[in-house]
């Protein structure tokens, strides 16, 4: 059984274009992203997240799950950024310490601490503006995309027909394996498997993971049979495929992929022009004394 | 391949190669203190060579049968995409609190780009590992590392190259013999630099944020699995799927994963020794585990289903 994404047509500023053009400005706005650490420009990526999204005509309701899931997992990381500075060693050298808080406990005479520094703040809002911005923008892809017109999209981007159509299949199954996935664990719950509590050395662990990995594995596998069968049937394959859906560029969607572009574009720019690096506002400094 | 897609192909890389060098020019015509690993350029650099390396190894061995694409491959293609997506989501540690021992965390995912690449063709191996690596970190909020993208796609590529051969056992040794080279250069690096960060480990509870200094089952953790494929192959020694599945899955783990490791020397700015002990050694050791159990077992369950079906 194919289980779909939770997609329908609505009132959208993402189902005003063309859904190719969307998917152009997609990676294009994700690819500028990865140019900068600065928060100000950072904003400015997360004002069109945060616009993309209020005008996507998604429910809370509907998308409450996702949101709750990535909501949580970037602020997990953000806080671990906060305490720890993983990440940004990489892209700051000078840390100037707010505070030092120290376990009440010692190991072998070593008392566990951690730095609590202005640039670990600033750099934990930065990765969390910058992974919002990523994330918020592709959760409402499956929403927003009609799943008809995934090949035809992929297809239009210059993909060959038969790339283009197993993107188009892999959307697809995505959701179909999760489910897949959960009543398996289920199932296998049932019989009293708990992937929680896996017990033995590490090769027990990774052989009892097999009564999940290998089930629905050999599943899709043996359901795959029944849509190569009605692909073959309809000649898939022999020649340059047609599609049967037309899509159309309106002006808009020139507009939006010229400004995809062009945004990509003057991110490079700026990137190899030393701008959009670390920043730390000097209100913050200030602020701690520095 | 026709004639004028060859050039059209040979084109574009040349383009894309073309446009990344004038890029690295003018920047530091535009800048003098730029530092490339400062931007993000450098991923795409990356995946530009990873798909020039997919392209040579094509050409060089265009005129076999493992390249040709078909529509099972296309299906097979979707599945293995969407089921690496899947799992990998579902196994990051984020939805399900997976155990790990030794800092070795486990990430059962990768046995199906090598299951996927070996069963059913270098092409179905590559598309299976990017593309379910890229929806993966989609659906997963990682945001975008492209070059490990690739990289996982060359772990099913490689494993598929055993396609290339109609005698299953044929090259196997060759390809056990540059396996065993690899793994031999991380922990010797590794033996010469213990004190690494193992920075694929991360355990909240105890504080460790990436920056624990490796474990020695972690540093060992490729020659262990090197000896755990060797013993399966032993095991298995009759069946020729199964020998010839381990070995190539493991020639391709530690390329794929050590392109990806190796591409942060500059992408990142890691030294030789932190991409390899901290990030290819915890990545790549662990992989060779789920290569030794779970793709034996995929594969003995396709043989089953195979003759059940008749296909």
């Amino acid at each position: 059984m194919l289980v779909t994404w939770r997609f329908r047509e609505r009132r959208s500023l993402i189902q005003a274009f063309d859904p190719t053009a969307w998917l152009i400005f997609y990676a294009c706005f994700v690819a500028s992203t990865l140019f900068f650490w600065d928060l100000r420009v950072l904003a400015g990526f997360l004002l069109i997240a945060v616009i993309v999204v209020l005008t996507s005509g998604v429910s809370w309701r509907e998308s409450r799950r996702a949101w709750l899931f990535i909501g949580g997992f970037i602020l997990f990381f953000a806080f671990l950024t906060f305490l720890t500075g993983r990440g940004g060693i990489e892209v700051y050298e000078q840390e100037r310490v707010i505070r030092t808080l120290r376990a009440p406990f010692s190991l072998f005479g070593w008392r566990p601490a951690i730095d609590l520094t202005v640039e670990r703040a600033v750099f934990a809002m930065s990765q969390m503006a910058r992974v919002f911005s990523l994330a918020s923008m592709t959760i409402l892809i499956p929403y927003s995309l009609n799943p008809a017109h995934y090949g035809v999209a992929f297809r239009r981007l210059g993909l060959p027909d038969k790339i283009a159509y197993a993107m188009d299949l892999t959307m697809r199954f995505i959701p179909t394996f999760g489910q897949d996935f959960q009543l398996t664990l289920d199932a296998q719950k049932a019989r009293g498997y708990e992937l929680e509590k896996l017990e033995g050395g590490l090769v027990t662990q990774v052989r009892k993971l097999a009564p999940l990995v290998v089930p629905v594995t050999v599943h899709a596998l043996a359901g795959s049979e029944d849509i190569i069968d009605a692909m073959d049937l309809r000649a898939f394959g022999t020649g340059p495929r047609t599609w049967l859906i037309k899509l159309q560029y309106q002006p808009r969607d020139y507009a939006l992929m010229a400004f995809g572009v062009l945004l990509f574009l003057v991110s490079m720019a700026a990137s190899l022009l030393g701008l959009g690096g670390f920043w730390v506002p000097p209100f913050m400094l200030q602020a701690f004394g520095f | 391949m026709s004639g004028s897609r060859l050039i059209s192909v040979i084109g574009a890389l040349l383009g894309v190669i073309v446009f990344f060098a004038l890029i690295i020019w003018i920047g530091g015509q535009m800048n003098p203190d730029l530092q490339l690993d400062e931007t993000a350029t450098l991923r795409y650099v990356f995946v530009g060579i990873g798909m020039l390396i997919v392209f040579v190894i094509y050409w060089l061995t265009r005129d076999n049968d493992a390249w040709v694409v078909g529509t099972r491959q296309v299906v097979y293609m979707a599945i293995g995409a969407a089921l690496y997506a899947v799992f990998s989501y579902l196994f990051n540690g984020t939805v399900f609190a997976v155990p790990s021992a030794s800092q070795v965390s486990l990430r059962p995912a990768i046995a199906v780009p090598m299951f996927f690449g070996y069963v059913f063709g270098p092409v179905v191996g590559f598309f299976t590992g990017a593309v379910g690596n890229m929806f993966g970190d989609a659906l997963t909020g990682f945001g975008l590392s492209p070059q490990w993208s690739v990289g996982n796609g060359l772990v099913g590529l490689i494993a598929g190259l055993a396609m290339l051969y109609k005698d299953k056992r044929r090259g196997l040794n060759n390809v056990l013999i540059a396996s065993a080279v690899l793994a031999g250069i991380a922990t010797l690096l590794w033996v010469l630099n213990p004190s690494l960060s193992n920075m694929m480990f991360f355990d909240v509870e105890a504080g460790i944020f990436g920056d624990a200094t490796i474990s020695v089952f972690a540093g060992l953790s490729a020659v262990v699995g090197l000896v755990l494929v060797v013993l399966v192959r032993y095991l298995f020694r009759d069946d020729a799927d199964i020998a010839a599945a381990v070995t190539w899955a493991m020639l391709g783990n530690f390329i794929g994963i050590g392109f990806a490791a190796i591409s942060d020397i500059w992408i990142n700015g890691f030294t030789p020794a932190v991409a390899i002990v901290g990030e290819f050694l915890p990545a790549a050791g662990p992989n060779m585990i789920f290569a030794a159990i779970l793709v034996p077992i995929l594969v003995r369950s396709w043989q089953s289903l195979q003759r059940q079906t008749g296909r």
